[in-house]
């Protein structure tokens, strides 16, 4: 089930965006993709992330999530600037499987827009996609 | 779910996956349902005569009670129309197991050609097929009282609750284990009894996806993605398979004229050395950049970790194929990524064991 406390992508990311964000700070988001995603994937044998500093847009691939299947984009759910990057998934990718929410995070994500964030999904909404 | 030559098939197995189930047939047992195999006989008098004129390998090499590994040729280019497992059970009755999506055409070849007294009949669904694959694969067997422990690539016909049952010591995985042809309607409950029997050795159900990387592992090629009709032995390797000092087999003549001249192309194996998973159609550089040739089958070794690859590359007499050890070049989806030429297997095998 879909933690209530994420925003979502219909690609599968999800997005943690923290409750305040002290004033003159950069909103940090941590971005992951969700347990539908893992699961249809089947066994993740690779994680490749952009790297610490990269800029990425909105809808635009910045990653890849392999897996004994097949190969599956990584999009930005919104633009900014890679803080830094979940290290642990180069030597143990099958965390993304066990955890998606938790251990498994991908990417933190410095916000550029922070007007970008409203376009993302709740919860409901993403379910909805899901069918 | 999905489509394999017209069959519905699981890529893998709810509570398993494609690791899970892969380290399941290595390790301990694991139980396919590969009923999409075609099965078809050759009956008559002089029926094993008429396969050993046709089919590539020479099946005076075994004796009744024997499997052998052969090809269906074209007759005018040597192209593998399809790789296929001959049952030899008598000089009389030969059983074949070709490819799913090849069967219809295997047996519109033979028919056309058989002569006065050799019937061919397309078996495909009279039979279910059940690989029993891994270490363990004989106390399951032993536990549903099927006999084990005969040679590899020999077989054992016997009753199985008052129905017929082929007992193989065959498969596709590189591990000791069997194929059970069973008639279409005990299939189901040699298959229940099979996943009950296996339960103390820890057996699980097995999708295509673990087939696919257990074969790959071992380096067999599979028709369709390695072998097609514009691949001949010569250029896979599969001159093994070959009863060259046969005087007739659909194919000799171009195959042995191309053994002469040298194969156009050439079937080598790739390890990857950089983090990827090679898939097929990937293009094969030299580390000059130069285009050799594309991979036909790739997938991530959950045995090695890593990237591995079966890859078709240009040659010739001037210029051979890149030698084992040689460093050449992946195009996974832009990225160029390290890989050692190697003879496959990947892995060792442990059909033998």
């Amino acid at each position: 089930m879909e933690p209530e406390d994420l925003k979502y992508t219909a690609e599968h990311e999800w997005a943690r965006v923290p409750a305040a964000t002290p004033e003159g700070q950069p909103v940090t988001v941590r971005v992951g993709i969700t347990d539908h995603a893992q699961q249809a994937l089947g066994d993740i044998v690779f994680v490749s992330l952009p790297k610490v500093g990269a800029a990425v847009q909105a809808g635009q691939p910045c990653g890849e999530v392999e897996s004994t299947k097949s190969v599956s984009d990584v999009y930005a759910p919104v633009s900014g600037v890679v803080r830094a990057r979940n290290e642990t998934l180069d030597s143990n990718p099958e965390l993304v499987n066990a955890s998606p929410y938790d251990q498994g995070w991908l990417f933190d994500l410095d916000v550029s827009d922070p007007g970008e964030l409203s376009v993302l999904l709740g919860p409901e909404e993403y379910r909805a996609t899901l069918g | 779910m999905a489509d394999f030559g017209g069959w519905a098939m699981p890529i893998e197995y709810a509570g398993g996956g494609v690791l899970a189930e892969h380290a399941a047939v290595r390790e301990r047992v694991g139980v396919f349902d590969v009923s999409h195999l075609g099965k078809a006989t050759v009956t008559g008098v002089g029926a094993a005569a008429f396969v050993d004129a046709t089919l590539s390998n020479a099946l005076g090499r075994i004796g009744p009670g024997q499997a052998q590994y052969t090809l269906c040729l074209d007759p005018g280019s040597a192209g593998v129309v399809d790789d296929l497992i001959v049952y030899l059970r008598s000089d009389d009755d030969v059983l074949l197991v070709p490819n799913a999506a090849n069967t219809a055409e295997v047996v519109r070849r033979l028919v056309a050609e058989a002569p006065a007294g050799v019937s061919v009949t397309d078996r495909h669904e009279e039979f279910g097929v059940l690989a029993v694959q891994g270490p363990r694969s004989d106390e399951v067997l032993d536990r549903i009282g099927l006999p084990t422990g005969h040679p590899y690539m020999s077989f054992r016909e016997v009753e199985w609750g008052a129905r017929g049952v082929v007992v193989c010591r065959t498969g596709y995985t590189g591990e000791r284990g069997y194929e059970l042809l069973v008639p279409w309607a005990a299939a189901l409950a040699l298959w229940d009894a099979l996943l009950e029997a296996g339960e103390p050795a820890g057996i699980l159900p097995a999708g295509l996806g673990a087939r696919d990387t257990l074969r790959t592992e071992m380096g067999y090629p599979l028709h369709g993605q390695d072998l097609s009709r514009s691949v001949t032995p010569n250029q896979a390797h599969l001159g093994w398979a070959v009863g060259w000092s046969k005087p007739t087999f659909w194919g000799r003549e171009p195959l042995l004229d191309e053994r002469a001249e040298g194969p156009r192309q050439t079937a080598i194996g790739l390890l990857l050395l950089e983090r990827g998973v090679p898939r097929p159609h990937m293009t094969v550089h030299d580390l000059q950049g130069q285009p050799l040739g594309e991979t036909t089958s790739g997938t991530f070794s959950p045995t090695l970790r890593t990237g591995i690859a079966l890859a078709l590359v240009r040659s010739s007499s001037e210029r051979p194929a890149p030698a084992v050890d040689e460093e050449l070049l992946v195009d996974v989806r832009g990225r160029r990524c390290r890989a050692r030429v190697v003879r496959p297997p990947f892995v060792a095998s442990h059909v033998q064991d």
